[in-house]
């Protein structure tokens, strides 16, 4: 991709997609911060990543919007780390955005024709 | 591994986070950096490239501390969907009014639209209030005010229910009671000021010494009158007005002192009045003091003051009225020949320089506001159907946690921000309205020329741009935050508005738009129905290739009724002579101009009327060619002549209506009637002939019984008027007719040339005021209702274009599908002229006082409205319906 676009994608998508993309992220199971970070990236291939001092203020407003909760957990052999889980808003929420999304991409394809290319 | 929290603490520091939830985030940060690190470290980095990189996580000194902030920030970035419970008004304020103006600069045409209706309605307001503001809320300038009144005779009994009172009432008045501070008289009069270039007729007033104390008013420089100077008498002194004073004498500072010449005699400046001052009228331009000579305020019969006075502190109108109506029994208990019936009556000030142009004003100010009702339906309906569009954006805030108050504010702010841009250009159509109103505004509205956009006229415009944001944005706003959000999100996306409670409520808007616009178009058709047939009068003379002048002779110069006589004989031939015109006469007054002469007679053989049912006619002193030059036909007998001299008997001829009253069935010709009293056989005037009425005071007032003298043969009243019938346009003969009056006198002045035609619309100005801009509005509201049904009907035939395509595909015909959306349209529009004629029936009635000739509730007015209203609402649904029906059905059948 080149790196204009990158560029663009970045911050345009980052920006209208981060919740989304947390919600999903800890929907299956409680994940914490650092984990949350490396799965976008990695899953993004490398194209979306977040930075410790955008992902985390990100975290606690979803928390305080009470869409995720965050709690201290103590492993055998590690140290303690926050887990981020989502709440049953949150769940509620994430089904309207995914459901948002889909169709937002959806008319974006229809009217770029992306998906015949 | 480094110490990352000095580093995570110093950017938090500003924040000034409780110690326990600084420390959390710190810690889990901190860990994270760790990560961070360790993971660089695997993949073989350096430590201080692994450094570098944890520490880049936190991306300069500032982006954490700020990101923190906003995720304490209760509203955040999704405002609506904000359901903490906790919130901050004046963010979500902020933040509605960025993503209202958002919203509005995405959908240009709506906004353009929409702005244009609210700015056609508010700018209408705005006009109209800036001239109620100035002609009927500004107080008057002079101290105050609000305690100046007028006192009036009352003499209902005679048709004046507010009569300028006699000298002798008005000292008696003065003298006598106690309520008020002081009491001035005016009377009119004009002077022939000449002795200093062209001679020249001014407006002036004879006032009472203390009229300008009592109205609290100084003068620009010098003085204003003494009670010694207000005595007959005394030295002559004059008072000037500032534009004279500029106009004639160039602001000469030392003109105090200095005589001048007014009527022939010498006169001495005391002072000059402010530029600002007028009273009562502005075209006044020199005050001299009233200085009533002994035979003057002793008269009760001759009825020509106005009366000027000032409440004592704390005196109320209705005290100061008991003790005038007190005073007045008094006098006819004293005086039954002159005060019988005589009443007197107190008016404050203000209303009497308002005058009765009040009630028009009040109606056009309420026509503006239906005006106003109309666009915010028009709006609203713009609004209701945006709303549907939104429906899915209102979906997911609601699901999001959106309380409905936080959403009806949003939508609240959206109206509000629309009707302030509506506001904002109504005031600059409101400030080109202006000027064009003061060109229709009738001259006679004293403060017509001060009216403009002040504070508070600002402030109107102000409260009514969010008081109509408030009404138009409500409904919709109600409507969006109700509205079932599971069905919503079930349908996909499908417009919930389309059915139910959205689409009863456009057809509700729809109904008063209709309503409304019908009594606004049932008030314009009464109006011009009304100015029509005034217009229709027949004046009684003919108005085309008339010009008139004032050539009023000096009374000193022209004492005896033989110079007088041999003056406008003179002048009507010299006229006669100048080619294109065709004849030439005089008359004490024009009809239609100002009041003029009336006078109380007796009928020989009668036994004079008792007090209180004395016989007024109203008489004009004229030359014998003004029948003739005002094509006013002899009806009976003949016309007055050229050999009804001084020496021969004295005749009248008289109108059709004195002919009928004063004698029913019998013949008038050959009767003798007297001015006055009838002191020797010589005052008996002998009847002539009768003519055909003439409407002398105002054409949609009933032609009173009426005289007319020879001016050869009259010694009453003096002719002030010339009257010239012409071959060409009138107003082209001006300057060769004044030439000709100045070849008989050089030092008369000529004054007020007009036209007749002029003084006929004039006559009818304040009507046609009051016809036209009622007409303009109505017209408004009609443009705004057709495109307002025309919207609604579009919405509802696109809403239906499916339905449209299955009934063509099906093999509807064209016509019958065109019946079934202009029905639809049409029941809507019939309901809302039922509403409407209801409301205009009771609606009209406060107009009755602005018809003339038509009744509030004229039928063949209200039934033409209607069907104008039907035919434009049809053709509004006719219009998208026919685009509907030329869908080809395969394409309506897809359309989702």
């Amino acid at each position: 991709m080149p790196y204009k676009l990158s560029q663009m994608l970045d911050r345009e998508l980052k920006k209208g997609s981060a919740e989304l993309l947390i919600l999903s992220l800890v929907e299956d199971q409680p994940r914490h911060g650092y984990d949350i970070g490396n799965l976008i990236e990695q899953r993004s291939r490398g194209r979306l990543r977040f930075n410790v001092a955008s992902l985390y203020p990100l975290l606690y407003r979803l928390e305080k919007r009470g869409w995720i909760l965050g709690r201290w957990v103590e492993k055998a052999g590690q140290r303690r780390r926050r887990y981020y889980r989502l709440t049953a808003e949150g769940k509620k929420v994430l089904a309207a955005q995914r459901h948002s999304w889909q169709e937002f991409v959806e008319a974006i394809n229809r009217i770029t024709g992306l998906e015949h290319a | 591994m480094p110490e990352w929290k000095e580093e995570i603490r110093k950017r938090l520091s500003r924040n000034n986070l409780a110690p326990a939830q600084e420390a959390e985030i710190v810690e889990e940060l901190a860990q994270h950096l760790d990560d961070v690190f360790e993971q660089a470290r695997r993949s073989g980095a350096t430590e201080a490239e692994a450094k570098r990189a944890a520490l880049q996580e936190l991306a300069g000194d500032d982006l954490l501390h700020r990101e923190i902030r906003r995720s304490q920030k209760p509203a955040g970035e999704a405002p609506v969907a904000g359901g903490s419970g906790k919130s901050n008004a004046l963010a979500d304020l902020l933040h509605d009014l960025r993503y209202a103006a958002r919203l509005q600069r995405k959908n240009p045409g709506f906004t353009i639209v929409a702005v244009i209706a609210l700015a056609l309605g508010i700018g209408a307001n705005t006009a109209i209030f800036s001239v109620v503001n100035t002609v009927l809320l500004r107080p008057l300038s002079y101290k105050d005010p609000e305690r100046l009144v007028m006192v009036w005779e009352d003499a209902t009994r005679h048709g004046y229910p507010r009569d300028t009172p006699a000298a002798a009432n008005y000292i008696d008045w003065r003298d006598q009671n106690q309520v008020f501070e002081g009491m001035a008289a005016i009377a009119d009069t004009s002077f022939n000021f000449t002795g200093a270039g062209d001679p020249e007729r001014l407006e002036g007033r004879r006032v009472s010494a203390n009229l300008f104390p009592l109205l609290g008013v100084e003068p620009q420089i010098g003085r204003v009158f003494t009670a010694a100077e207000d005595q007959p008498g005394a030295q002559r002194v004059v008072l000037l007005s500032y534009g004279l004073w500029q106009r004639r004498f160039g602001g000469d500072p030392g003109i105090v002192g200095k005589a001048l010449t007014l009527n022939g005699e010498s006169y001495t400046v005391v002072g000059v009045m402010p530029a600002r001052f007028q009273f009562p009228s502005s075209d006044d331009e020199a005050w001299v003091p009233i200085a009533f000579t002994q035979q003057e305020a002793a008269s009760r019969g001759r009825h020509y003051l106005e009366v000027l006075a000032r409440l004592k502190p704390g005196v109320t109108l209705a005290q100061a009225q008991s003790e005038m109506t007190t005073i007045a029994a008094r006098l006819q208990q004293q005086y039954p020949q002159n005060n019988a019936d005589l009443g007197a009556t107190v008016q404050p000030l203000q209303e009497h320089v308002v005058g009765d142009i009040r009630p028009a004003l009040l109606i056009l100010l309420g026509a503006v506001g239906l005006v106003l009702l109309i666009a915010c339906a028009n709006v609203a309906n713009l609004l209701l159907a945006r709303a549907a569009v939104r429906q899915k954006e209102i979906a997911v805030r609601v699901a999001l946690g959106a309380r409905r108050g936080r959403l009806i504010r949003q939508f609240l702010t959206e109206s509000v921000l629309l009707s302030t841009l509506g506001g904002i250009v109504g005031l600059a159509i409101a400030y080109g309205g202006l000027i064009l109103l003061k060109a229709f505004i009738p001259e006679n509205i004293s403060q017509a020329r001060e009216i403009s956009i002040d504070l508070k006229v600002l402030g109107f415009t102000f409260l009514i741009s969010v008081l109509t944001g408030l009404i138009f944005g409500l409904a919709p706003a109600i409507q969006a935050a109700r509205f079932n959000q599971i069905e919503t999100l079930k349908e996909g996306g499908r417009d919930a508005a389309t059915g139910g409670s959205g689409k009863r409520l456009r057809s509700l808007l729809v109904m008063a738009e209709v309503a409304i616009s019908l009594v606004l178009l049932i008030g314009a058709g009464l109006l011009i129905n009304s100015f029509l047939r005034l217009r229709n009068v027949d004046p009684g003379f003919r108005a085309d290739n008339l010009l008139t002048m004032k050539v009023v002779l000096p009374e000193p110069k022209y004492e005896e009724l033989e110079r007088r006589s041999t003056f406008y004989t003179d002048v009507i031939r010299r006229v006669e002579s100048v080619a294109g015109v065709r004849s030439a006469a005089v008359t004490t007054n024009l009809p239609l101009y100002r009041q003029g002469n009336s006078i109380s007679i007796v009928i020989e053989g009668r036994p004079a009327p008792p007090p209180g049912q004395e016989l007024i006619v109203v008489t004009r002193v004229i030359s014998p060619g003004y029948f003739d030059t005002m094509s006013i036909p002899l009806l009976k007998g003949r016309p007055l002549t050229d050999q009804d001299t001084s020496t021969s008997p004295s005749v009248i001829v008289i109108s059709e209506t004195m002919a009928r009253r004063f004698w029913p069935g019998e013949e008038a010709i050959g009767k003798r009637i007297a001015p006055g009293r009838v002191r020797s056989p010589e005052d008996w005037i002998q009847v002539v002939g009768v003519v055909k009425d003439v409407r002398q005071f105002e054409l949609n007032a009933d032609p009173r019984p009426q005289m007319y003298l020879s001016y050869r043969q009259a010694d009453f009243f003096a002719p002030r008027d010339l009257v010239v019938k012409t071959d060409v346009d009138p107003a082209s003969m001006a300057a060769t007719v004044r030439k000709a009056v100045w070849e008989v006198d050089k030092d008369q002045p000529v004054s007020n040339i007009r036209t007749m035609e002029e003084i006929l619309a004039d006559s009818i100005a304040r009507q046609r005021f009051s016809m036209l801009l009622l007409a303009i509005f109505a017209a408004v509201a009609l443009v705004l209702a057709g495109v307002g049904i025309y919207g609604v009907m579009s919405y509802s035939v696109a809403q239906r274009t499916h339905e449209i395509g299955i009934r063509m595909a099906l093999g509807a015909q064209t016509t019958a599908v065109l019946k079934l959306a202009v029905g639809y349209g049409l029941k809507l529009v019939i309901a809302g002229i039922v509403i409407g004629l209801v409301a205009a029936f009771a609606l009209t009635r406060v107009m009755s006082t602005l018809l003339f000739g038509v009744t509030a509730t004229d039928p063949t007015t209200f039934t033409l409205i209607s069907l104008l209203l039907i035919a434009v609402a049809a053709l509004a649904s006719y219009i998208p319906a026919r685009r509907a029906t030329r869908v080809n059905p395969i394409i309506a059948l897809r359309y989702e």
